[in-house]
């Protein structure tokens, strides 16, 4: 789930952190710059795991900070394809239902990749499966007994694996001077999202599996 | 800036919850040092202190990502906060004997599976590969995961942050062990404010910025 990246980059120390060890004062700003923000490419970054190289402390001419180039490590957050990891249920609707880990939200779990049969359920706002049956039409599924299906609900623990990760970067275009009143403010895409899949078994709720011999372990599903 | 190695290694949610929790007691006793000063000074009234001692200020963001971080891994569905390191390399030998690729030995340290079913998920091909040895690897792991919960607040071992810390307030170092015990306090306020009167002066740390040069 987590891995290291090694990135350079030059910091500026104000002189009022000077009095402080340099790598102490290097480490604070890095992750000033980087912690919980999402590089592209690379994941989603937590905080500084250490300094690799620092060079000498250059002052500018103009300003009073003290410049370093550094190299250092740093915790990414980006699980790999195929990678299975526990997660909290936060919002369901129709095409997909959301998933969170407390400081990521953006994973979801597209329709494709719930456990077939499945199906929304507009009353309850929630999916729900149906273990070993033939029915594939939306309103046949509906109309099967409460008891028989298998909810996926908000809050829930589940297992999901990894499938896609998708980074986005949003870069601001030239600003349009065609109308001189502010635009339509555009949707703002999630920089990092994750597309992950409970259609195995042994994947969606924990509690749908605890239990050695549940009875849903013994239904052949894909 | 630029991104030598986008992923020179990986890490198992272990050891970035001991990094995260070491930062996160490095910033509460840095954070308490800071309100004891205050209230020194405020109830010694008018003291010389124009300049405020460097500290170092962290940003919303950086305490938010060590706040939920620390949340998720140490939930209760989590196995991450019943794990010790020898632990895991005791599971990391054992597992060594089985043929089992790098991503899947860390996904077993990871979640530490303990049924058939999810070791089935990890594992492609289990009954290929493993057959019947999957009992013995699912006993390894629970073997792996010690009973208690481990501590998150560790007052006794000294901060691997501060290597050198000459130039730094020693009030900082000191207040580290007895952070668990307020009862210490009056002693460590004497330290603080002995600490307090060396180095601080303008000068001082100025010279000290050459000699690191």
């Amino acid at each position: 789930m987590f891995n290291l990246a090694i990135l350079k980059d030059t910091v500026a120390i104000h002189p009022s952190n000077f009095g402080l060890p340099p790598e102490q004062a290097l480490i604070a700003e890095l992750n000033k710059k980087y912690a919980n923000r999402v590089l592209h490419d690379v994941g989603l970054c937590i905080s500084v795991f250490d300094l690799s190289e620092v060079g000498e402390g250059k002052v500018r001419y103009g300003d009073g900070f003290l410049w370093y180039k550094t190299v250092f490590r740093m915790v990414i957050f980006r699980p790999f394809t195929s990678e299975v990891i526990l997660g909290k249920i936060k919002s369901s609707d129709e095409n997909s239902i959301r998933i969170s880990l407390g400081f990521f939200d953006d994973i979801y779990v597209p329709a494709i990749y719930l456990p077939q049969p499945s199906c929304f359920d507009p009353n309850e706002r929630a999916h729900f499966w149906i273990p070993d049956s033939e029915l594939t039409k939306p309103h046949e599924l509906l109309d099967t007994p409460t008891a028989n299906r298998m909810y996926i609900d908000t809050g829930e623990v589940v297992r999901i694996r990894v499938e896609a990760d998708e980074f986005y970067d949003d870069e601001p275009g030239p600003p349009k001077a065609l109308e001189g009143v502010a635009a339509v403010k555009e949707l703002r895409r999630a920089p990092y999202s994750i597309i992950a899949s409970i259609a195995e078994q042994g994947l969606g709720p924990v509690s749908w599996w605890n239990g050695a011999g549940a009875e849903d372990a013994e239904m052949e599903e894909g | 800036m630029e991104v030598l190695n986008p992923r020179s290694a990986l890490l198992s949610n272990f050891e970035v919850l001991e990094l995260l929790r070491d930062l996160e007691n490095d910033h509460l006793a840095r954070a308490k040092t800071a309100i004891r000063i205050k209230k020194e000074e405020e109830a010694s009234g008018a003291t010389a202190q124009p300049k405020h001692s460097a500290t170092i200020e962290i940003t919303e963001n950086v305490r938010t990502i060590q706040v939920e971080a620390i949340q998720y891994l140490t939930a209760d569905y989590q196995p991450t906060s019943s794990q010790s390191p020898s632990g895991i390399t005791q599971l990391v030998k054992d597992l060594a004997g089985y043929e089992l690729t790098k991503a899947e030995k860390l996904q077993i340290v990871n979640l530490a599976p303990t049924q058939p079913v999810e070791l089935y998920v990890i594992v492609e091909e289990l009954e290929d590969r493993l057959g019947d040895s999957m009992e013995t690897v699912l006993s390894t792991v629970s073997a792996s995961l010690s009973a208690t919960p481990s501590q998150p607040i560790n007052p006794s071992s000294p901060p691997p942050v501060h290597p050198m810390s000459s130039s730094d307030t020693m009030g900082d170092l000191s207040l580290q062990y007895p952070s668990d015990a307020f009862n210490d306090g009056d002693i460590v306020n004497d330290m603080v404010f002995d600490d307090e009167g060396q180095g601080v002066g303008v000068e001082g740390d100025l010279d000290k910025e050459e000699d690191d040069d």
